[in-house]
């Protein structure tokens, strides 16, 4: 019998520090064994799915509801589809025609700073072995282009030696592990099970931490709506069988969409008959936007 | 138990209980549907209506520009452009330029707005956002449309080489674009078309702008042999020939050229233009430049109805310096190279423009744009824009 032992008797104190720790190291023992089940458990029923492919987080059971019970869209069935786009940057002339044509399409605000899908320029010049970069946000560029409601690329570059230089657009590239949804905590923004990652507008609070999550900066907020805002492929257009508005004016046929299920569908076709590359392929989110023509600087 | 975790307790069981509850009645049936989200959600965001519609749909209304524009080099007519095994897209449609859905386009209204209306909405929250904005009139003014030209076409660094590119110095100085090329179907058939003046030195295009102006006092020696025809003053005596008299130096030295050459032809005017040289055309062009041009007037009653016509065909688009939408006068073209309406004699302009639909004379833009008029609508505007004032 220890001495503290003794004072315990004596005082009558009904757990000693000792026990105490006891205590607490068995509960977090089993603590442990039950979520380690539960985790293996809901594991294995997600791999002992049937046919098909769950969308990012979706259970059997919700899987079973989106085959059986798709959304009510005319004409339309999701279980049909796998959207996937194809960027070729070797076409791209920095336009920035696709921009303004998404700010039309989906309301966008409509300064520099605002955008669902922008273009990079970068160029390498004589000697250098880095890219300088800039974009149509940049402050040199929209004083060129005269106004907030006008997007152009200077020309900054005339009088220099330019050694190799290059265009290269942007977009939400709809990861089929996208980080945006896995933080969001509303559950307003989702993977749907024919590709694009969408918001439902209704549902967001504005807490940007999706637009924190997203590794390609993709997504954006919207400060008169309130919500978080990027490009969702124009949903609207491709269900109802038309490209989405980038893809739809650009004028060098830089931008390429169609369904994978499709093998003569253009994206198919690209993604076939060209070595593809995607954006960050290190962080795991497996992107759907799929680039010819990635320059080892472009990130 | 101590009251205090019973409290405690009671607390906690009330809180969940409303929690539970509360999440129950607050959660929309689809949530959790088709996974964490609103499944509901799926269906809305793809009801909402396109805006974008397709070149197609502008077929219906703009036959004409819409075949022009199919068979020109905007568009490439071959539709299969086969490379690496993707058919490549074709060209700029019309919504690239005609910038905004021509899903707001209204019937037949007539509220022209160039790029410069779009409003922001980066602080008000009310404004419209310009795609919504009603009864916009897709037409562009002629100082628009070069910034637009070069957006794609002024050469960049980074732009590929399979893009056509020009510098503009070099190209066309502060010349608009549309002197040249018609921005429906830009590529340039010379033969039709005056072509610009080279430089004899250096081999190089000379940008209409960039040529010397002439020597009035020169040219006034020169137009001695203009009179019989052009009048003294520059005023004609004949209204089928045009007045001189107050118009632009450029667009007369480009008349000129074309006589000599003979991509116009007029059995008068190719023999006295054969006899110019160079500096001659440019010396007399700047005699009558400076001469007062006059208003020589046209029937009221036609005037009438070719304001109304000249309005709908967007004639102020070039030939106005303020474009369709500003506020310059009628009739004072925008562009040196280009004529001014204002006073000409009515007789001579309705020629120009049956020249223009018939096809004996050739301009990239006018060619299309007097297709469009009827032959009433033709003695319409000549008579309006005889009867504007020149100054």
């Amino acid at each position: 019998m220890t001495t503290q032992d003794e004072i315990i008797e004596a005082q009558q104190v009904p757990l000693s520090r000792r026990g105490f720790l006891e205590l607490m190291g068995k509960s977090v023992a089993c603590a442990g064994v039950v979520a380690g089940a539960v985790g293996a458990g809901s594991a294995i029923g997600a791999t002992q799915s049937g046919n098909g492919k769950h969308a990012y987080q979706q259970n059997d059971q919700q899987f079973a509801e989106a085959v059986n019970d798709p959304p009510k869209i005319p004409e339309y069935n999701w279980n049909d589809h796998q959207w996937a786009m194809g960027v070729d940057t070797t076409r791209c002339i920095g336009c920035l025609r696709c921009m303004e044509a998404c700010k039309m399409e989906n309301s966008v605000q409509m300064d520099a700073n605002h955008h669902r899908t922008w273009v990079e320029r970068y160029v390498y010049l004589e000697g250098s072995d880095t890219a300088l970069v800039d974009s149509q946000a940049d402050p040199q560029n929209i004083a060129f282009a005269g106004s907030e409601t006008k997007f152009r690329f200077d020309n900054r570059y005339k009088d220099k030696k330019v050694d190799k230089a290059f265009f290269v657009a942007k977009l939400c590239n709809q990861c089929e592990h996208p980080s945006c949804v896995e933080v969001c905590p509303t559950g307003a923004t989702f993977k749907s099970k024919d590709g694009p990652v969408l918001i439902d507008t209704t549902y967001c609070i504005g807490c940007q931490y999706c637009v924190q999550a997203c590794p390609y900066g993709a997504r954006s907020f919207n400060e008169s709506r309130g919500t978080a805002e990027k490009c969702n492929w124009c949903y609207h257009r491709i269900t109802k069988g038309l490209n989405p508005a980038c893809v739809e004016v650009c004028p060098t046929g830089s931008r390429i969409f169609g369904d994978r299920n499709d093998p003569d569908s253009p994206v198919s076709v690209f993604i076939r008959n060209n070595h593809v590359q995607v954006l960050k392929p290190e962080m795991g989110n497996a992107p759907n936007v799929f680039y010819v023509g990635l320059d080892k600087e472009v990130v | 138990m101590p009251k205090h975790i019973s409290r405690l307790l009671i607390l906690v069981v009330v809180f969940a209980a409303v929690a539970f509850t509360a999440k129950k009645v607050l959660t929309p049936a689809t949530f959790y549907q088709y996974g964490h989200y609103r499944g509901a959600a799926v269906a809305e965001i793809a009801s909402k209506v396109p805006k974008l519609q397709g070149s197609a749909s502008c077929q219906s209304c703009h036959k004409a520009v819409y075949a022009e524009w199919s068979a020109g080099i905007h568009r490439k007519s071959t539709k299969d452009n086969v490379i690496q095994g993707l058919v490549v897209k074709n060209g700029p449609g019309c919504e690239v330029c005609h910038t905004g859905p021509a899903g707001n386009h209204p019937s037949r209204e007539a509220m022209p707005l160039s790029l410069e209306d779009r409003v922001t909405t980066i602080t008000h929250k009310h404004i419209a956002h310009p795609a919504d904005v009603p009864g916009r009139n897709l037409m562009l003014a002629a100082n628009d449309m070069s910034s637009l030209c070069l957006n794609c076409h002024e050469k960049l660094a980074a732009r590929p080489k399979t893009q056509p590119q020009i510098e503009v110095a070099s190209h066309s100085g502060k010349e608009l674009c549309t002197a040249c090329h018609n921005p429906h179907s830009p590529m340039i058939d010379f033969a039709a078309v005056p072509r610009p003046p080279y430089d004899p030195v250096t081999g190089k295009l000379v940008a209409v702008s960039a040529m010397k102006a002439g020597d009035a006092g020169a040219g006034r020696s020169v137009a001695a042999a203009c009179a019989s025809c052009h009048g003294n003053a520059g005023m004609s005596v004949n209204p089928v020939w045009p007045n001189l008299a107050g118009q632009h130096a450029n667009y007369l030295v480009n008349s000129l050229e074309a006589f000599k050459s003979g991509t116009r032809r007029n059995d008068m005017m190719s023999a006295m233009a054969a006899g110019l040289s160079d500096a001659d055309m440019r010396n007399v062009a700047a005699y009558f430049a400076k001469s007062r041009c006059g208003v020589t007037g046209g029937d009221k009653d036609k005037a009438k109805l070719g304001e109304s016509r000249v309005a709908e065909a967007g004639c102020a688009a070039c030939h106005s310096a303020g474009g369709i939408r500003g506020k310059g006068p009628a009739g004072i073209s925008a562009s040196q190279s280009w004529p001014n309406l204002a006073g000409q004699n009515a007789e001579y302009l309705a020629v120009s423009l049956r020249a223009f639909k018939d096809g004996t004379r050739s301009h990239p833009v006018m060619s299309s744009v007097a297709k469009t008029l009827s032959d009433a609508d033709i003695d319409n505007v000549s008579a309006y824009f005889a009867s504007v004032s020149c100054q």
